[in-house]
């Protein structure tokens, strides 16, 4: 039985299916977010170089930020500026309150800040009798109906323009038309008095810099100007790993930041506050305080796999791309912090228990990772925090079941052709999904009676030069060695027809599963067997080959990040490669036989595949061989995500078909003959979703 | 790609300020500005002008054309006592600006009065006007100019980034400006070589 906090979010994630008009406006959202990032990206010089900087000027200065913030302080100090640290928001809240009380203050407008919704400052404000004013509209609007941002950029994307007329009907007492001129219009007349008026005028900050005891405030609305420069009081509430130690530095997040949200550069207004000047001539001088917000970061700080978190820039790119956030929304993928780095964020300043209601939802694709502007590895922080989790709240018999899928494959193969007859009986299947919670509707691969490892044993040895190409161990993960052995001996083939000598080192299948579903501690196990069963060929001069892009990746990516002290796992990754990446590597430039001319293929690159080259040499591979091929995405993952979209229900089926369905719709359009992917799982999937025939590239042989 | 060169800036730069839904205007010189900054108040037939840290031979000309035209013009010193409301009553607001930045269509305003900023971001329309010869090729180059600002002004100095008017798409994602302040920026940059 679903423990209440799984049927909680079940409930939710299946109202989110259910409303497809807030699903479109948050996909549109997204869409436009992440195109819009790449447009801009491609006429930039220097592209997405920036990445790689931001990360190292991120790492260096939460490394020092001890001296960065007493530096930041002693600056801001001595441009009359008061800077008080707050360990957590209760002390964040008593200092603000102890200023407004002091001076008698009753108002405060304030811009956006997701550093001031971290603590909930408004509610207690407001009980002790503040009359408390959202500025940025997309907060004004949640602020009025009491709600937490749904997106961290777009906090009200979720509201229709119907729905803001209504809630500024409400609020001004005047029928507002649904029509989003005339709403301006209402806003703006709502407001100015507001801003007019401001006793505390509080703002976050994007960035503080240390060299010159800054802040940096970035809007687009131009709201934070206005309730910085009328307020009798300028509050700044801003978490300290905001502090970089130079303009350059602040520089460099001025220009990630909004390239990464919205493709912009850069935000309308960028405000650089050093100091508090007078408003007029002849006036008293003003009050300015900074609040330096800890909250659990020194203690994250200590963390090594939770530190990386402080990377965060707060651009909301990850949840521009994730899948999941896509369909359920801010509010059922988060607490206040929002998509995959609110996960991470929740657990370490809201708690593990509010972190682990919605943690489940990351289906670790890793795309979260690839757009971050910090290369900020969620996915291994996310896991970290499922890991944690599990001790209180163990995963259910399903996920159990699919992270030990190894077995059970030895377990199918071994009754292969009963296993298969049942897996392809209704009844048993039924029986199977109430048993085990895989779906019944999925059409799962068959077992081979003969594994890849039996027949390759089994067949005639190779005769091999004593100079080959390049020699390969080839890891053929679960899939090629239990269901589709004849997929594992072309690929062999292909790499023998290369002229490489080709063994079968002996392995584990990789063990993603264990990493996507929490069991860190289980990944590294695996991790460490694969790692020494493959370094001494990598020391012998072998390449590692994988067909299975998640195989591939967790070669080449997961390894070394989840074993950092084990020099061998970095060794591995430095060998290991894709298979068509490799064939295309070590390919002549000999003419090839045209046999897949006239044929027109949609490629479908899996989300793991991507930074191993975009499925670049697949579709090389085919063209090279007359193929037309398009390479068609939806911008995000398909859905399927390794196992994820076996299980039965809302976290599992309906989930992945509900993120599958921009897919699935380009590729039914696209009038593509076939789907090409390299990818077991997606493989299911699309040929689900689309009705379309789903091949990999080597049943193209 | 686009690659922003010392010939390009200045036509870079008022592309990139169309991009954000500016409006660049080229002049020769000053009095050219103050042609073109007239123009645009007698094309919004403002009731009320606001003016802060403006060139002086600038001022004179738009002031004379805000009096032939009976037109409130506001201008320093502002009265702490009369703020932010005085300036609130201003459809127009123009100020000066440090520096530009090709790149991104930005115009950089350095204030030590928050006067100016309110000039800037209350009014209907801001009018900002750069020296064309302090145009920056990009962003990242702005870092020099920026840390100079700062030190300048020891007691306290605010830059401000202006790159467009004030937009908005927190409803559905449409753009739309002037939620909160200008809902149309101009940015008149004076020689560097070009003259409307």
């Amino acid at each position: 039985m679903a423990s209440e906090r799984k049927a909680k979010l079940e409930a939710a994630i299946t109202e989110a299916i259910d409303n497809p008009k807030q699903r479109n406006a948050l996909y549109y959202c997204m869409k436009r977010g992440r195109d819009k990032r790449t447009e801009r990206l491609d006429t930039m010089p220097t592209g997405a170089a920036f990445r790689p900087e931001v990360k190292a000027i991120k790492e260096k200065c939460i490394a020092n930020q001890d001296a960065l913030l007493a530096q930041f302080t002693a600056n801001a100090e001595a441009r009359g500026t008061k800077v008080f640290i707050a360990r957590d928001g209760a002390d964040a809240i008593r200092h603000t309150l102890a200023i407004a009380e002091e001076h008698g203050y009753k108002t405060v407008s304030k811009s956006k800040s997701l550093t001031t919704e971290e603590i909930e400052i408004n509610y207690d404000m407001t009980d002790a009798g503040l009359q408390v004013v959202e500025t940025d509209l997309g907060e004004l609007i949640i602020q009025l109906v009491d709600e937490k941002p749904y997106h961290l950029v777009f906090p009200s994307v979720h509201k229709m323009r119907d729905d803001v007329a209504e809630i500024f009907s409400k609020a001004t007492g005047k029928e507002v038309p649904p029509d989003i001129d005339e709403i301006m219009r209402v806003v703006r007349s709502y407001l100015r008095p507001i801003f007019l008026n401001t006793d505390i005028g509080m703002t976050g900050a994007n960035v503080g810099i240390a060299e010159t005891g800054t802040i940096v405030i970035e809007t687009n609305e131009g709201n934070a100007r206005l309730v910085s420069s009328i307020g009798k009081c300028h509050i700044c509430i801003v978490g300290m790993e905001k502090i970089v130690e130079t303009v350059d530095e602040a520089l460099m997040m001025v220009l990630a930041h909004p390239v990464s949200a919205v493709g912009q550069m850069p935000t309308t207004y960028v405000t650089w506050m050093s100091g508090r000047s007078p408003l007029g001539e002849g006036g008293e001088n003003r009050a300015s305080h900074i609040i330096v917000l800890d909250n659990g970061r020194t203690r994250m700080r200590e963390d090594p796999l939770m530190k990386e978190a402080l990377h965060c820039i707060r651009c909301g790119a990850c949840m521009n791309i994730c899948p999941t956030y896509g369909v359920v929304g801010g509010h059922t993928f988060g607490h206040i912090y929002p998509g995959p780095i609110g996960i991470p964020w929740t657990a370490e300043v809201h708690g593990l228990e509010t972190a682990g209601d919605f943690a489940e939802l990351c289906i670790s694709c890793g795309l979260c990772k690839e757009i971050c502007p910090a290369q900020i590895d969620m996915p291994t922080m996310i896991s970290e925090v499922k890991r944690r989790d599990a001790v209180k709240h163990p995963p259910d018999f399903t996920t159990r079941l699919l992270m030990a899928a190894e077995p059970m494959a030895k377990l199918g193969c071994a009754g292969a052709p009963l296993s298969n007859w049942s897996l392809r009986n209704p009844a048993f299947r039924w029986l199977m999904e109430k048993a085990t919670g895989i779906d019944r509707r999925r059409e799962l691969p068959p077992f081979a009676r003969k594994t890849l490892v039996k027949r390759f044993n089994a067949r005639t040895p190779k005769k091999t030069t004593d100079t080959p190409k390049r020699r390969v161990a080839f890891f053929y993960d679960l899939y090629a060695n239990y269901n589709a052995p004849e997929l594992g001996l072309k690929a062999i083939e292909a790499l023998e027809a290369q002229g490489c000598e080709v063994v079968l080192p002996p392995q584990r299948a990789c063990g993603y599963p264990y990493i996507g579903y929490g069991a860190l501690d289980k990944a590294q196990d695996v991790a460490i067997e694969n790692v020494q069963h493959l370094a001494p060929y990598v020391a012998e001069g072998y390449d590692i080959v994988a067909t299975e892009p998640t195989a591939a990746y967790c070669l080449k990516v997961s390894y070394p990040k989840i074993l950092p002290r084990n020099p061998r796992a970095k060794q591995v990754a430095g060998r290991s490669f894709e298979l068509f990446e490799y064939l295309m590597e070590i390919a002549d430039d000999a003419p090839k036989p045209q046999d897949l001319a006239g044929r027109r293929f949609g490629f479908h690159c899996s989300c793991h595949q991507r930074p191993l080259g975009f499925g670049d040499g697949a579709m090389d591979w085919l063209r090279r061989r007359g193929a037309q091929v398009e390479f068609i995405e939806s911008g995000t993952c398909c859905g399927m995500a390794g196992t994820f979209g076996l299980k039965h229900g809302p976290l599992g089926y309906d989930l992945a078909n509900a993120v599958g369905e921009p897919l699935f719709d380009a590729f039914k359009k696209s009038g593509v003959d076939t789907i090409v992917t390299e990818s077991s799982v997606c493989s299911i999937h699309l040929k689900e979703g689309t009705g379309l025939e789903v091949v990999h590239p080597l049943g193209l042989l | 790609m686009n690659t922003t060169t010392p010939e390009t800036a200045i036509d870079d730069f008022a592309r990139n300020l169309k991009a954000v839904s500016g409006h660049p205007h080229l002049v020769a010189d000053h009095v050219a500005a103050a042609e073109a900054i007239c123009r645009i108040i007698a094309d919004a037939a403002p009731r009320c002008v606001a003016v802060a840290q403006i060139p002086a031979a600038i001022l004179a000309r738009v002031e004379a054309h805000c009096a032939e035209h009976q037109i409130e013009f506001l201008k320093e010193p502002y009265p702490a006592g009369d703020l932010p409301g005085l300036i609130d009553r201003a459809e127009i607001g123009i100020t000066g600006a440090a520096f530009a930045i090709a790149e991104t269509g930005t115009l950089a305003e350095v204030c030590t009065n928050d006067a100016v900023r309110i000039v800037s971001g209350l009014p209907r329309t801001h009018i900002g006007i750069v020296d064309g010869n302090q145009m920056l090729l990009q962003l990242l180059d702005a870092a020099p100019r920026i840390r100079e600002a700062i030190q300048e002004h020891p007691k306290g100095v605010t830059l401000s980034f202006i790159s467009g008017p004030s937009r908005t798409g927190d409803i559905e994602m449409v753009l739309t400006l002037g939620v909160h302040g200008p809902e149309t920026m101009h940015a008149v940059v004076i020689g560097g070589g070009h003259g409307e």
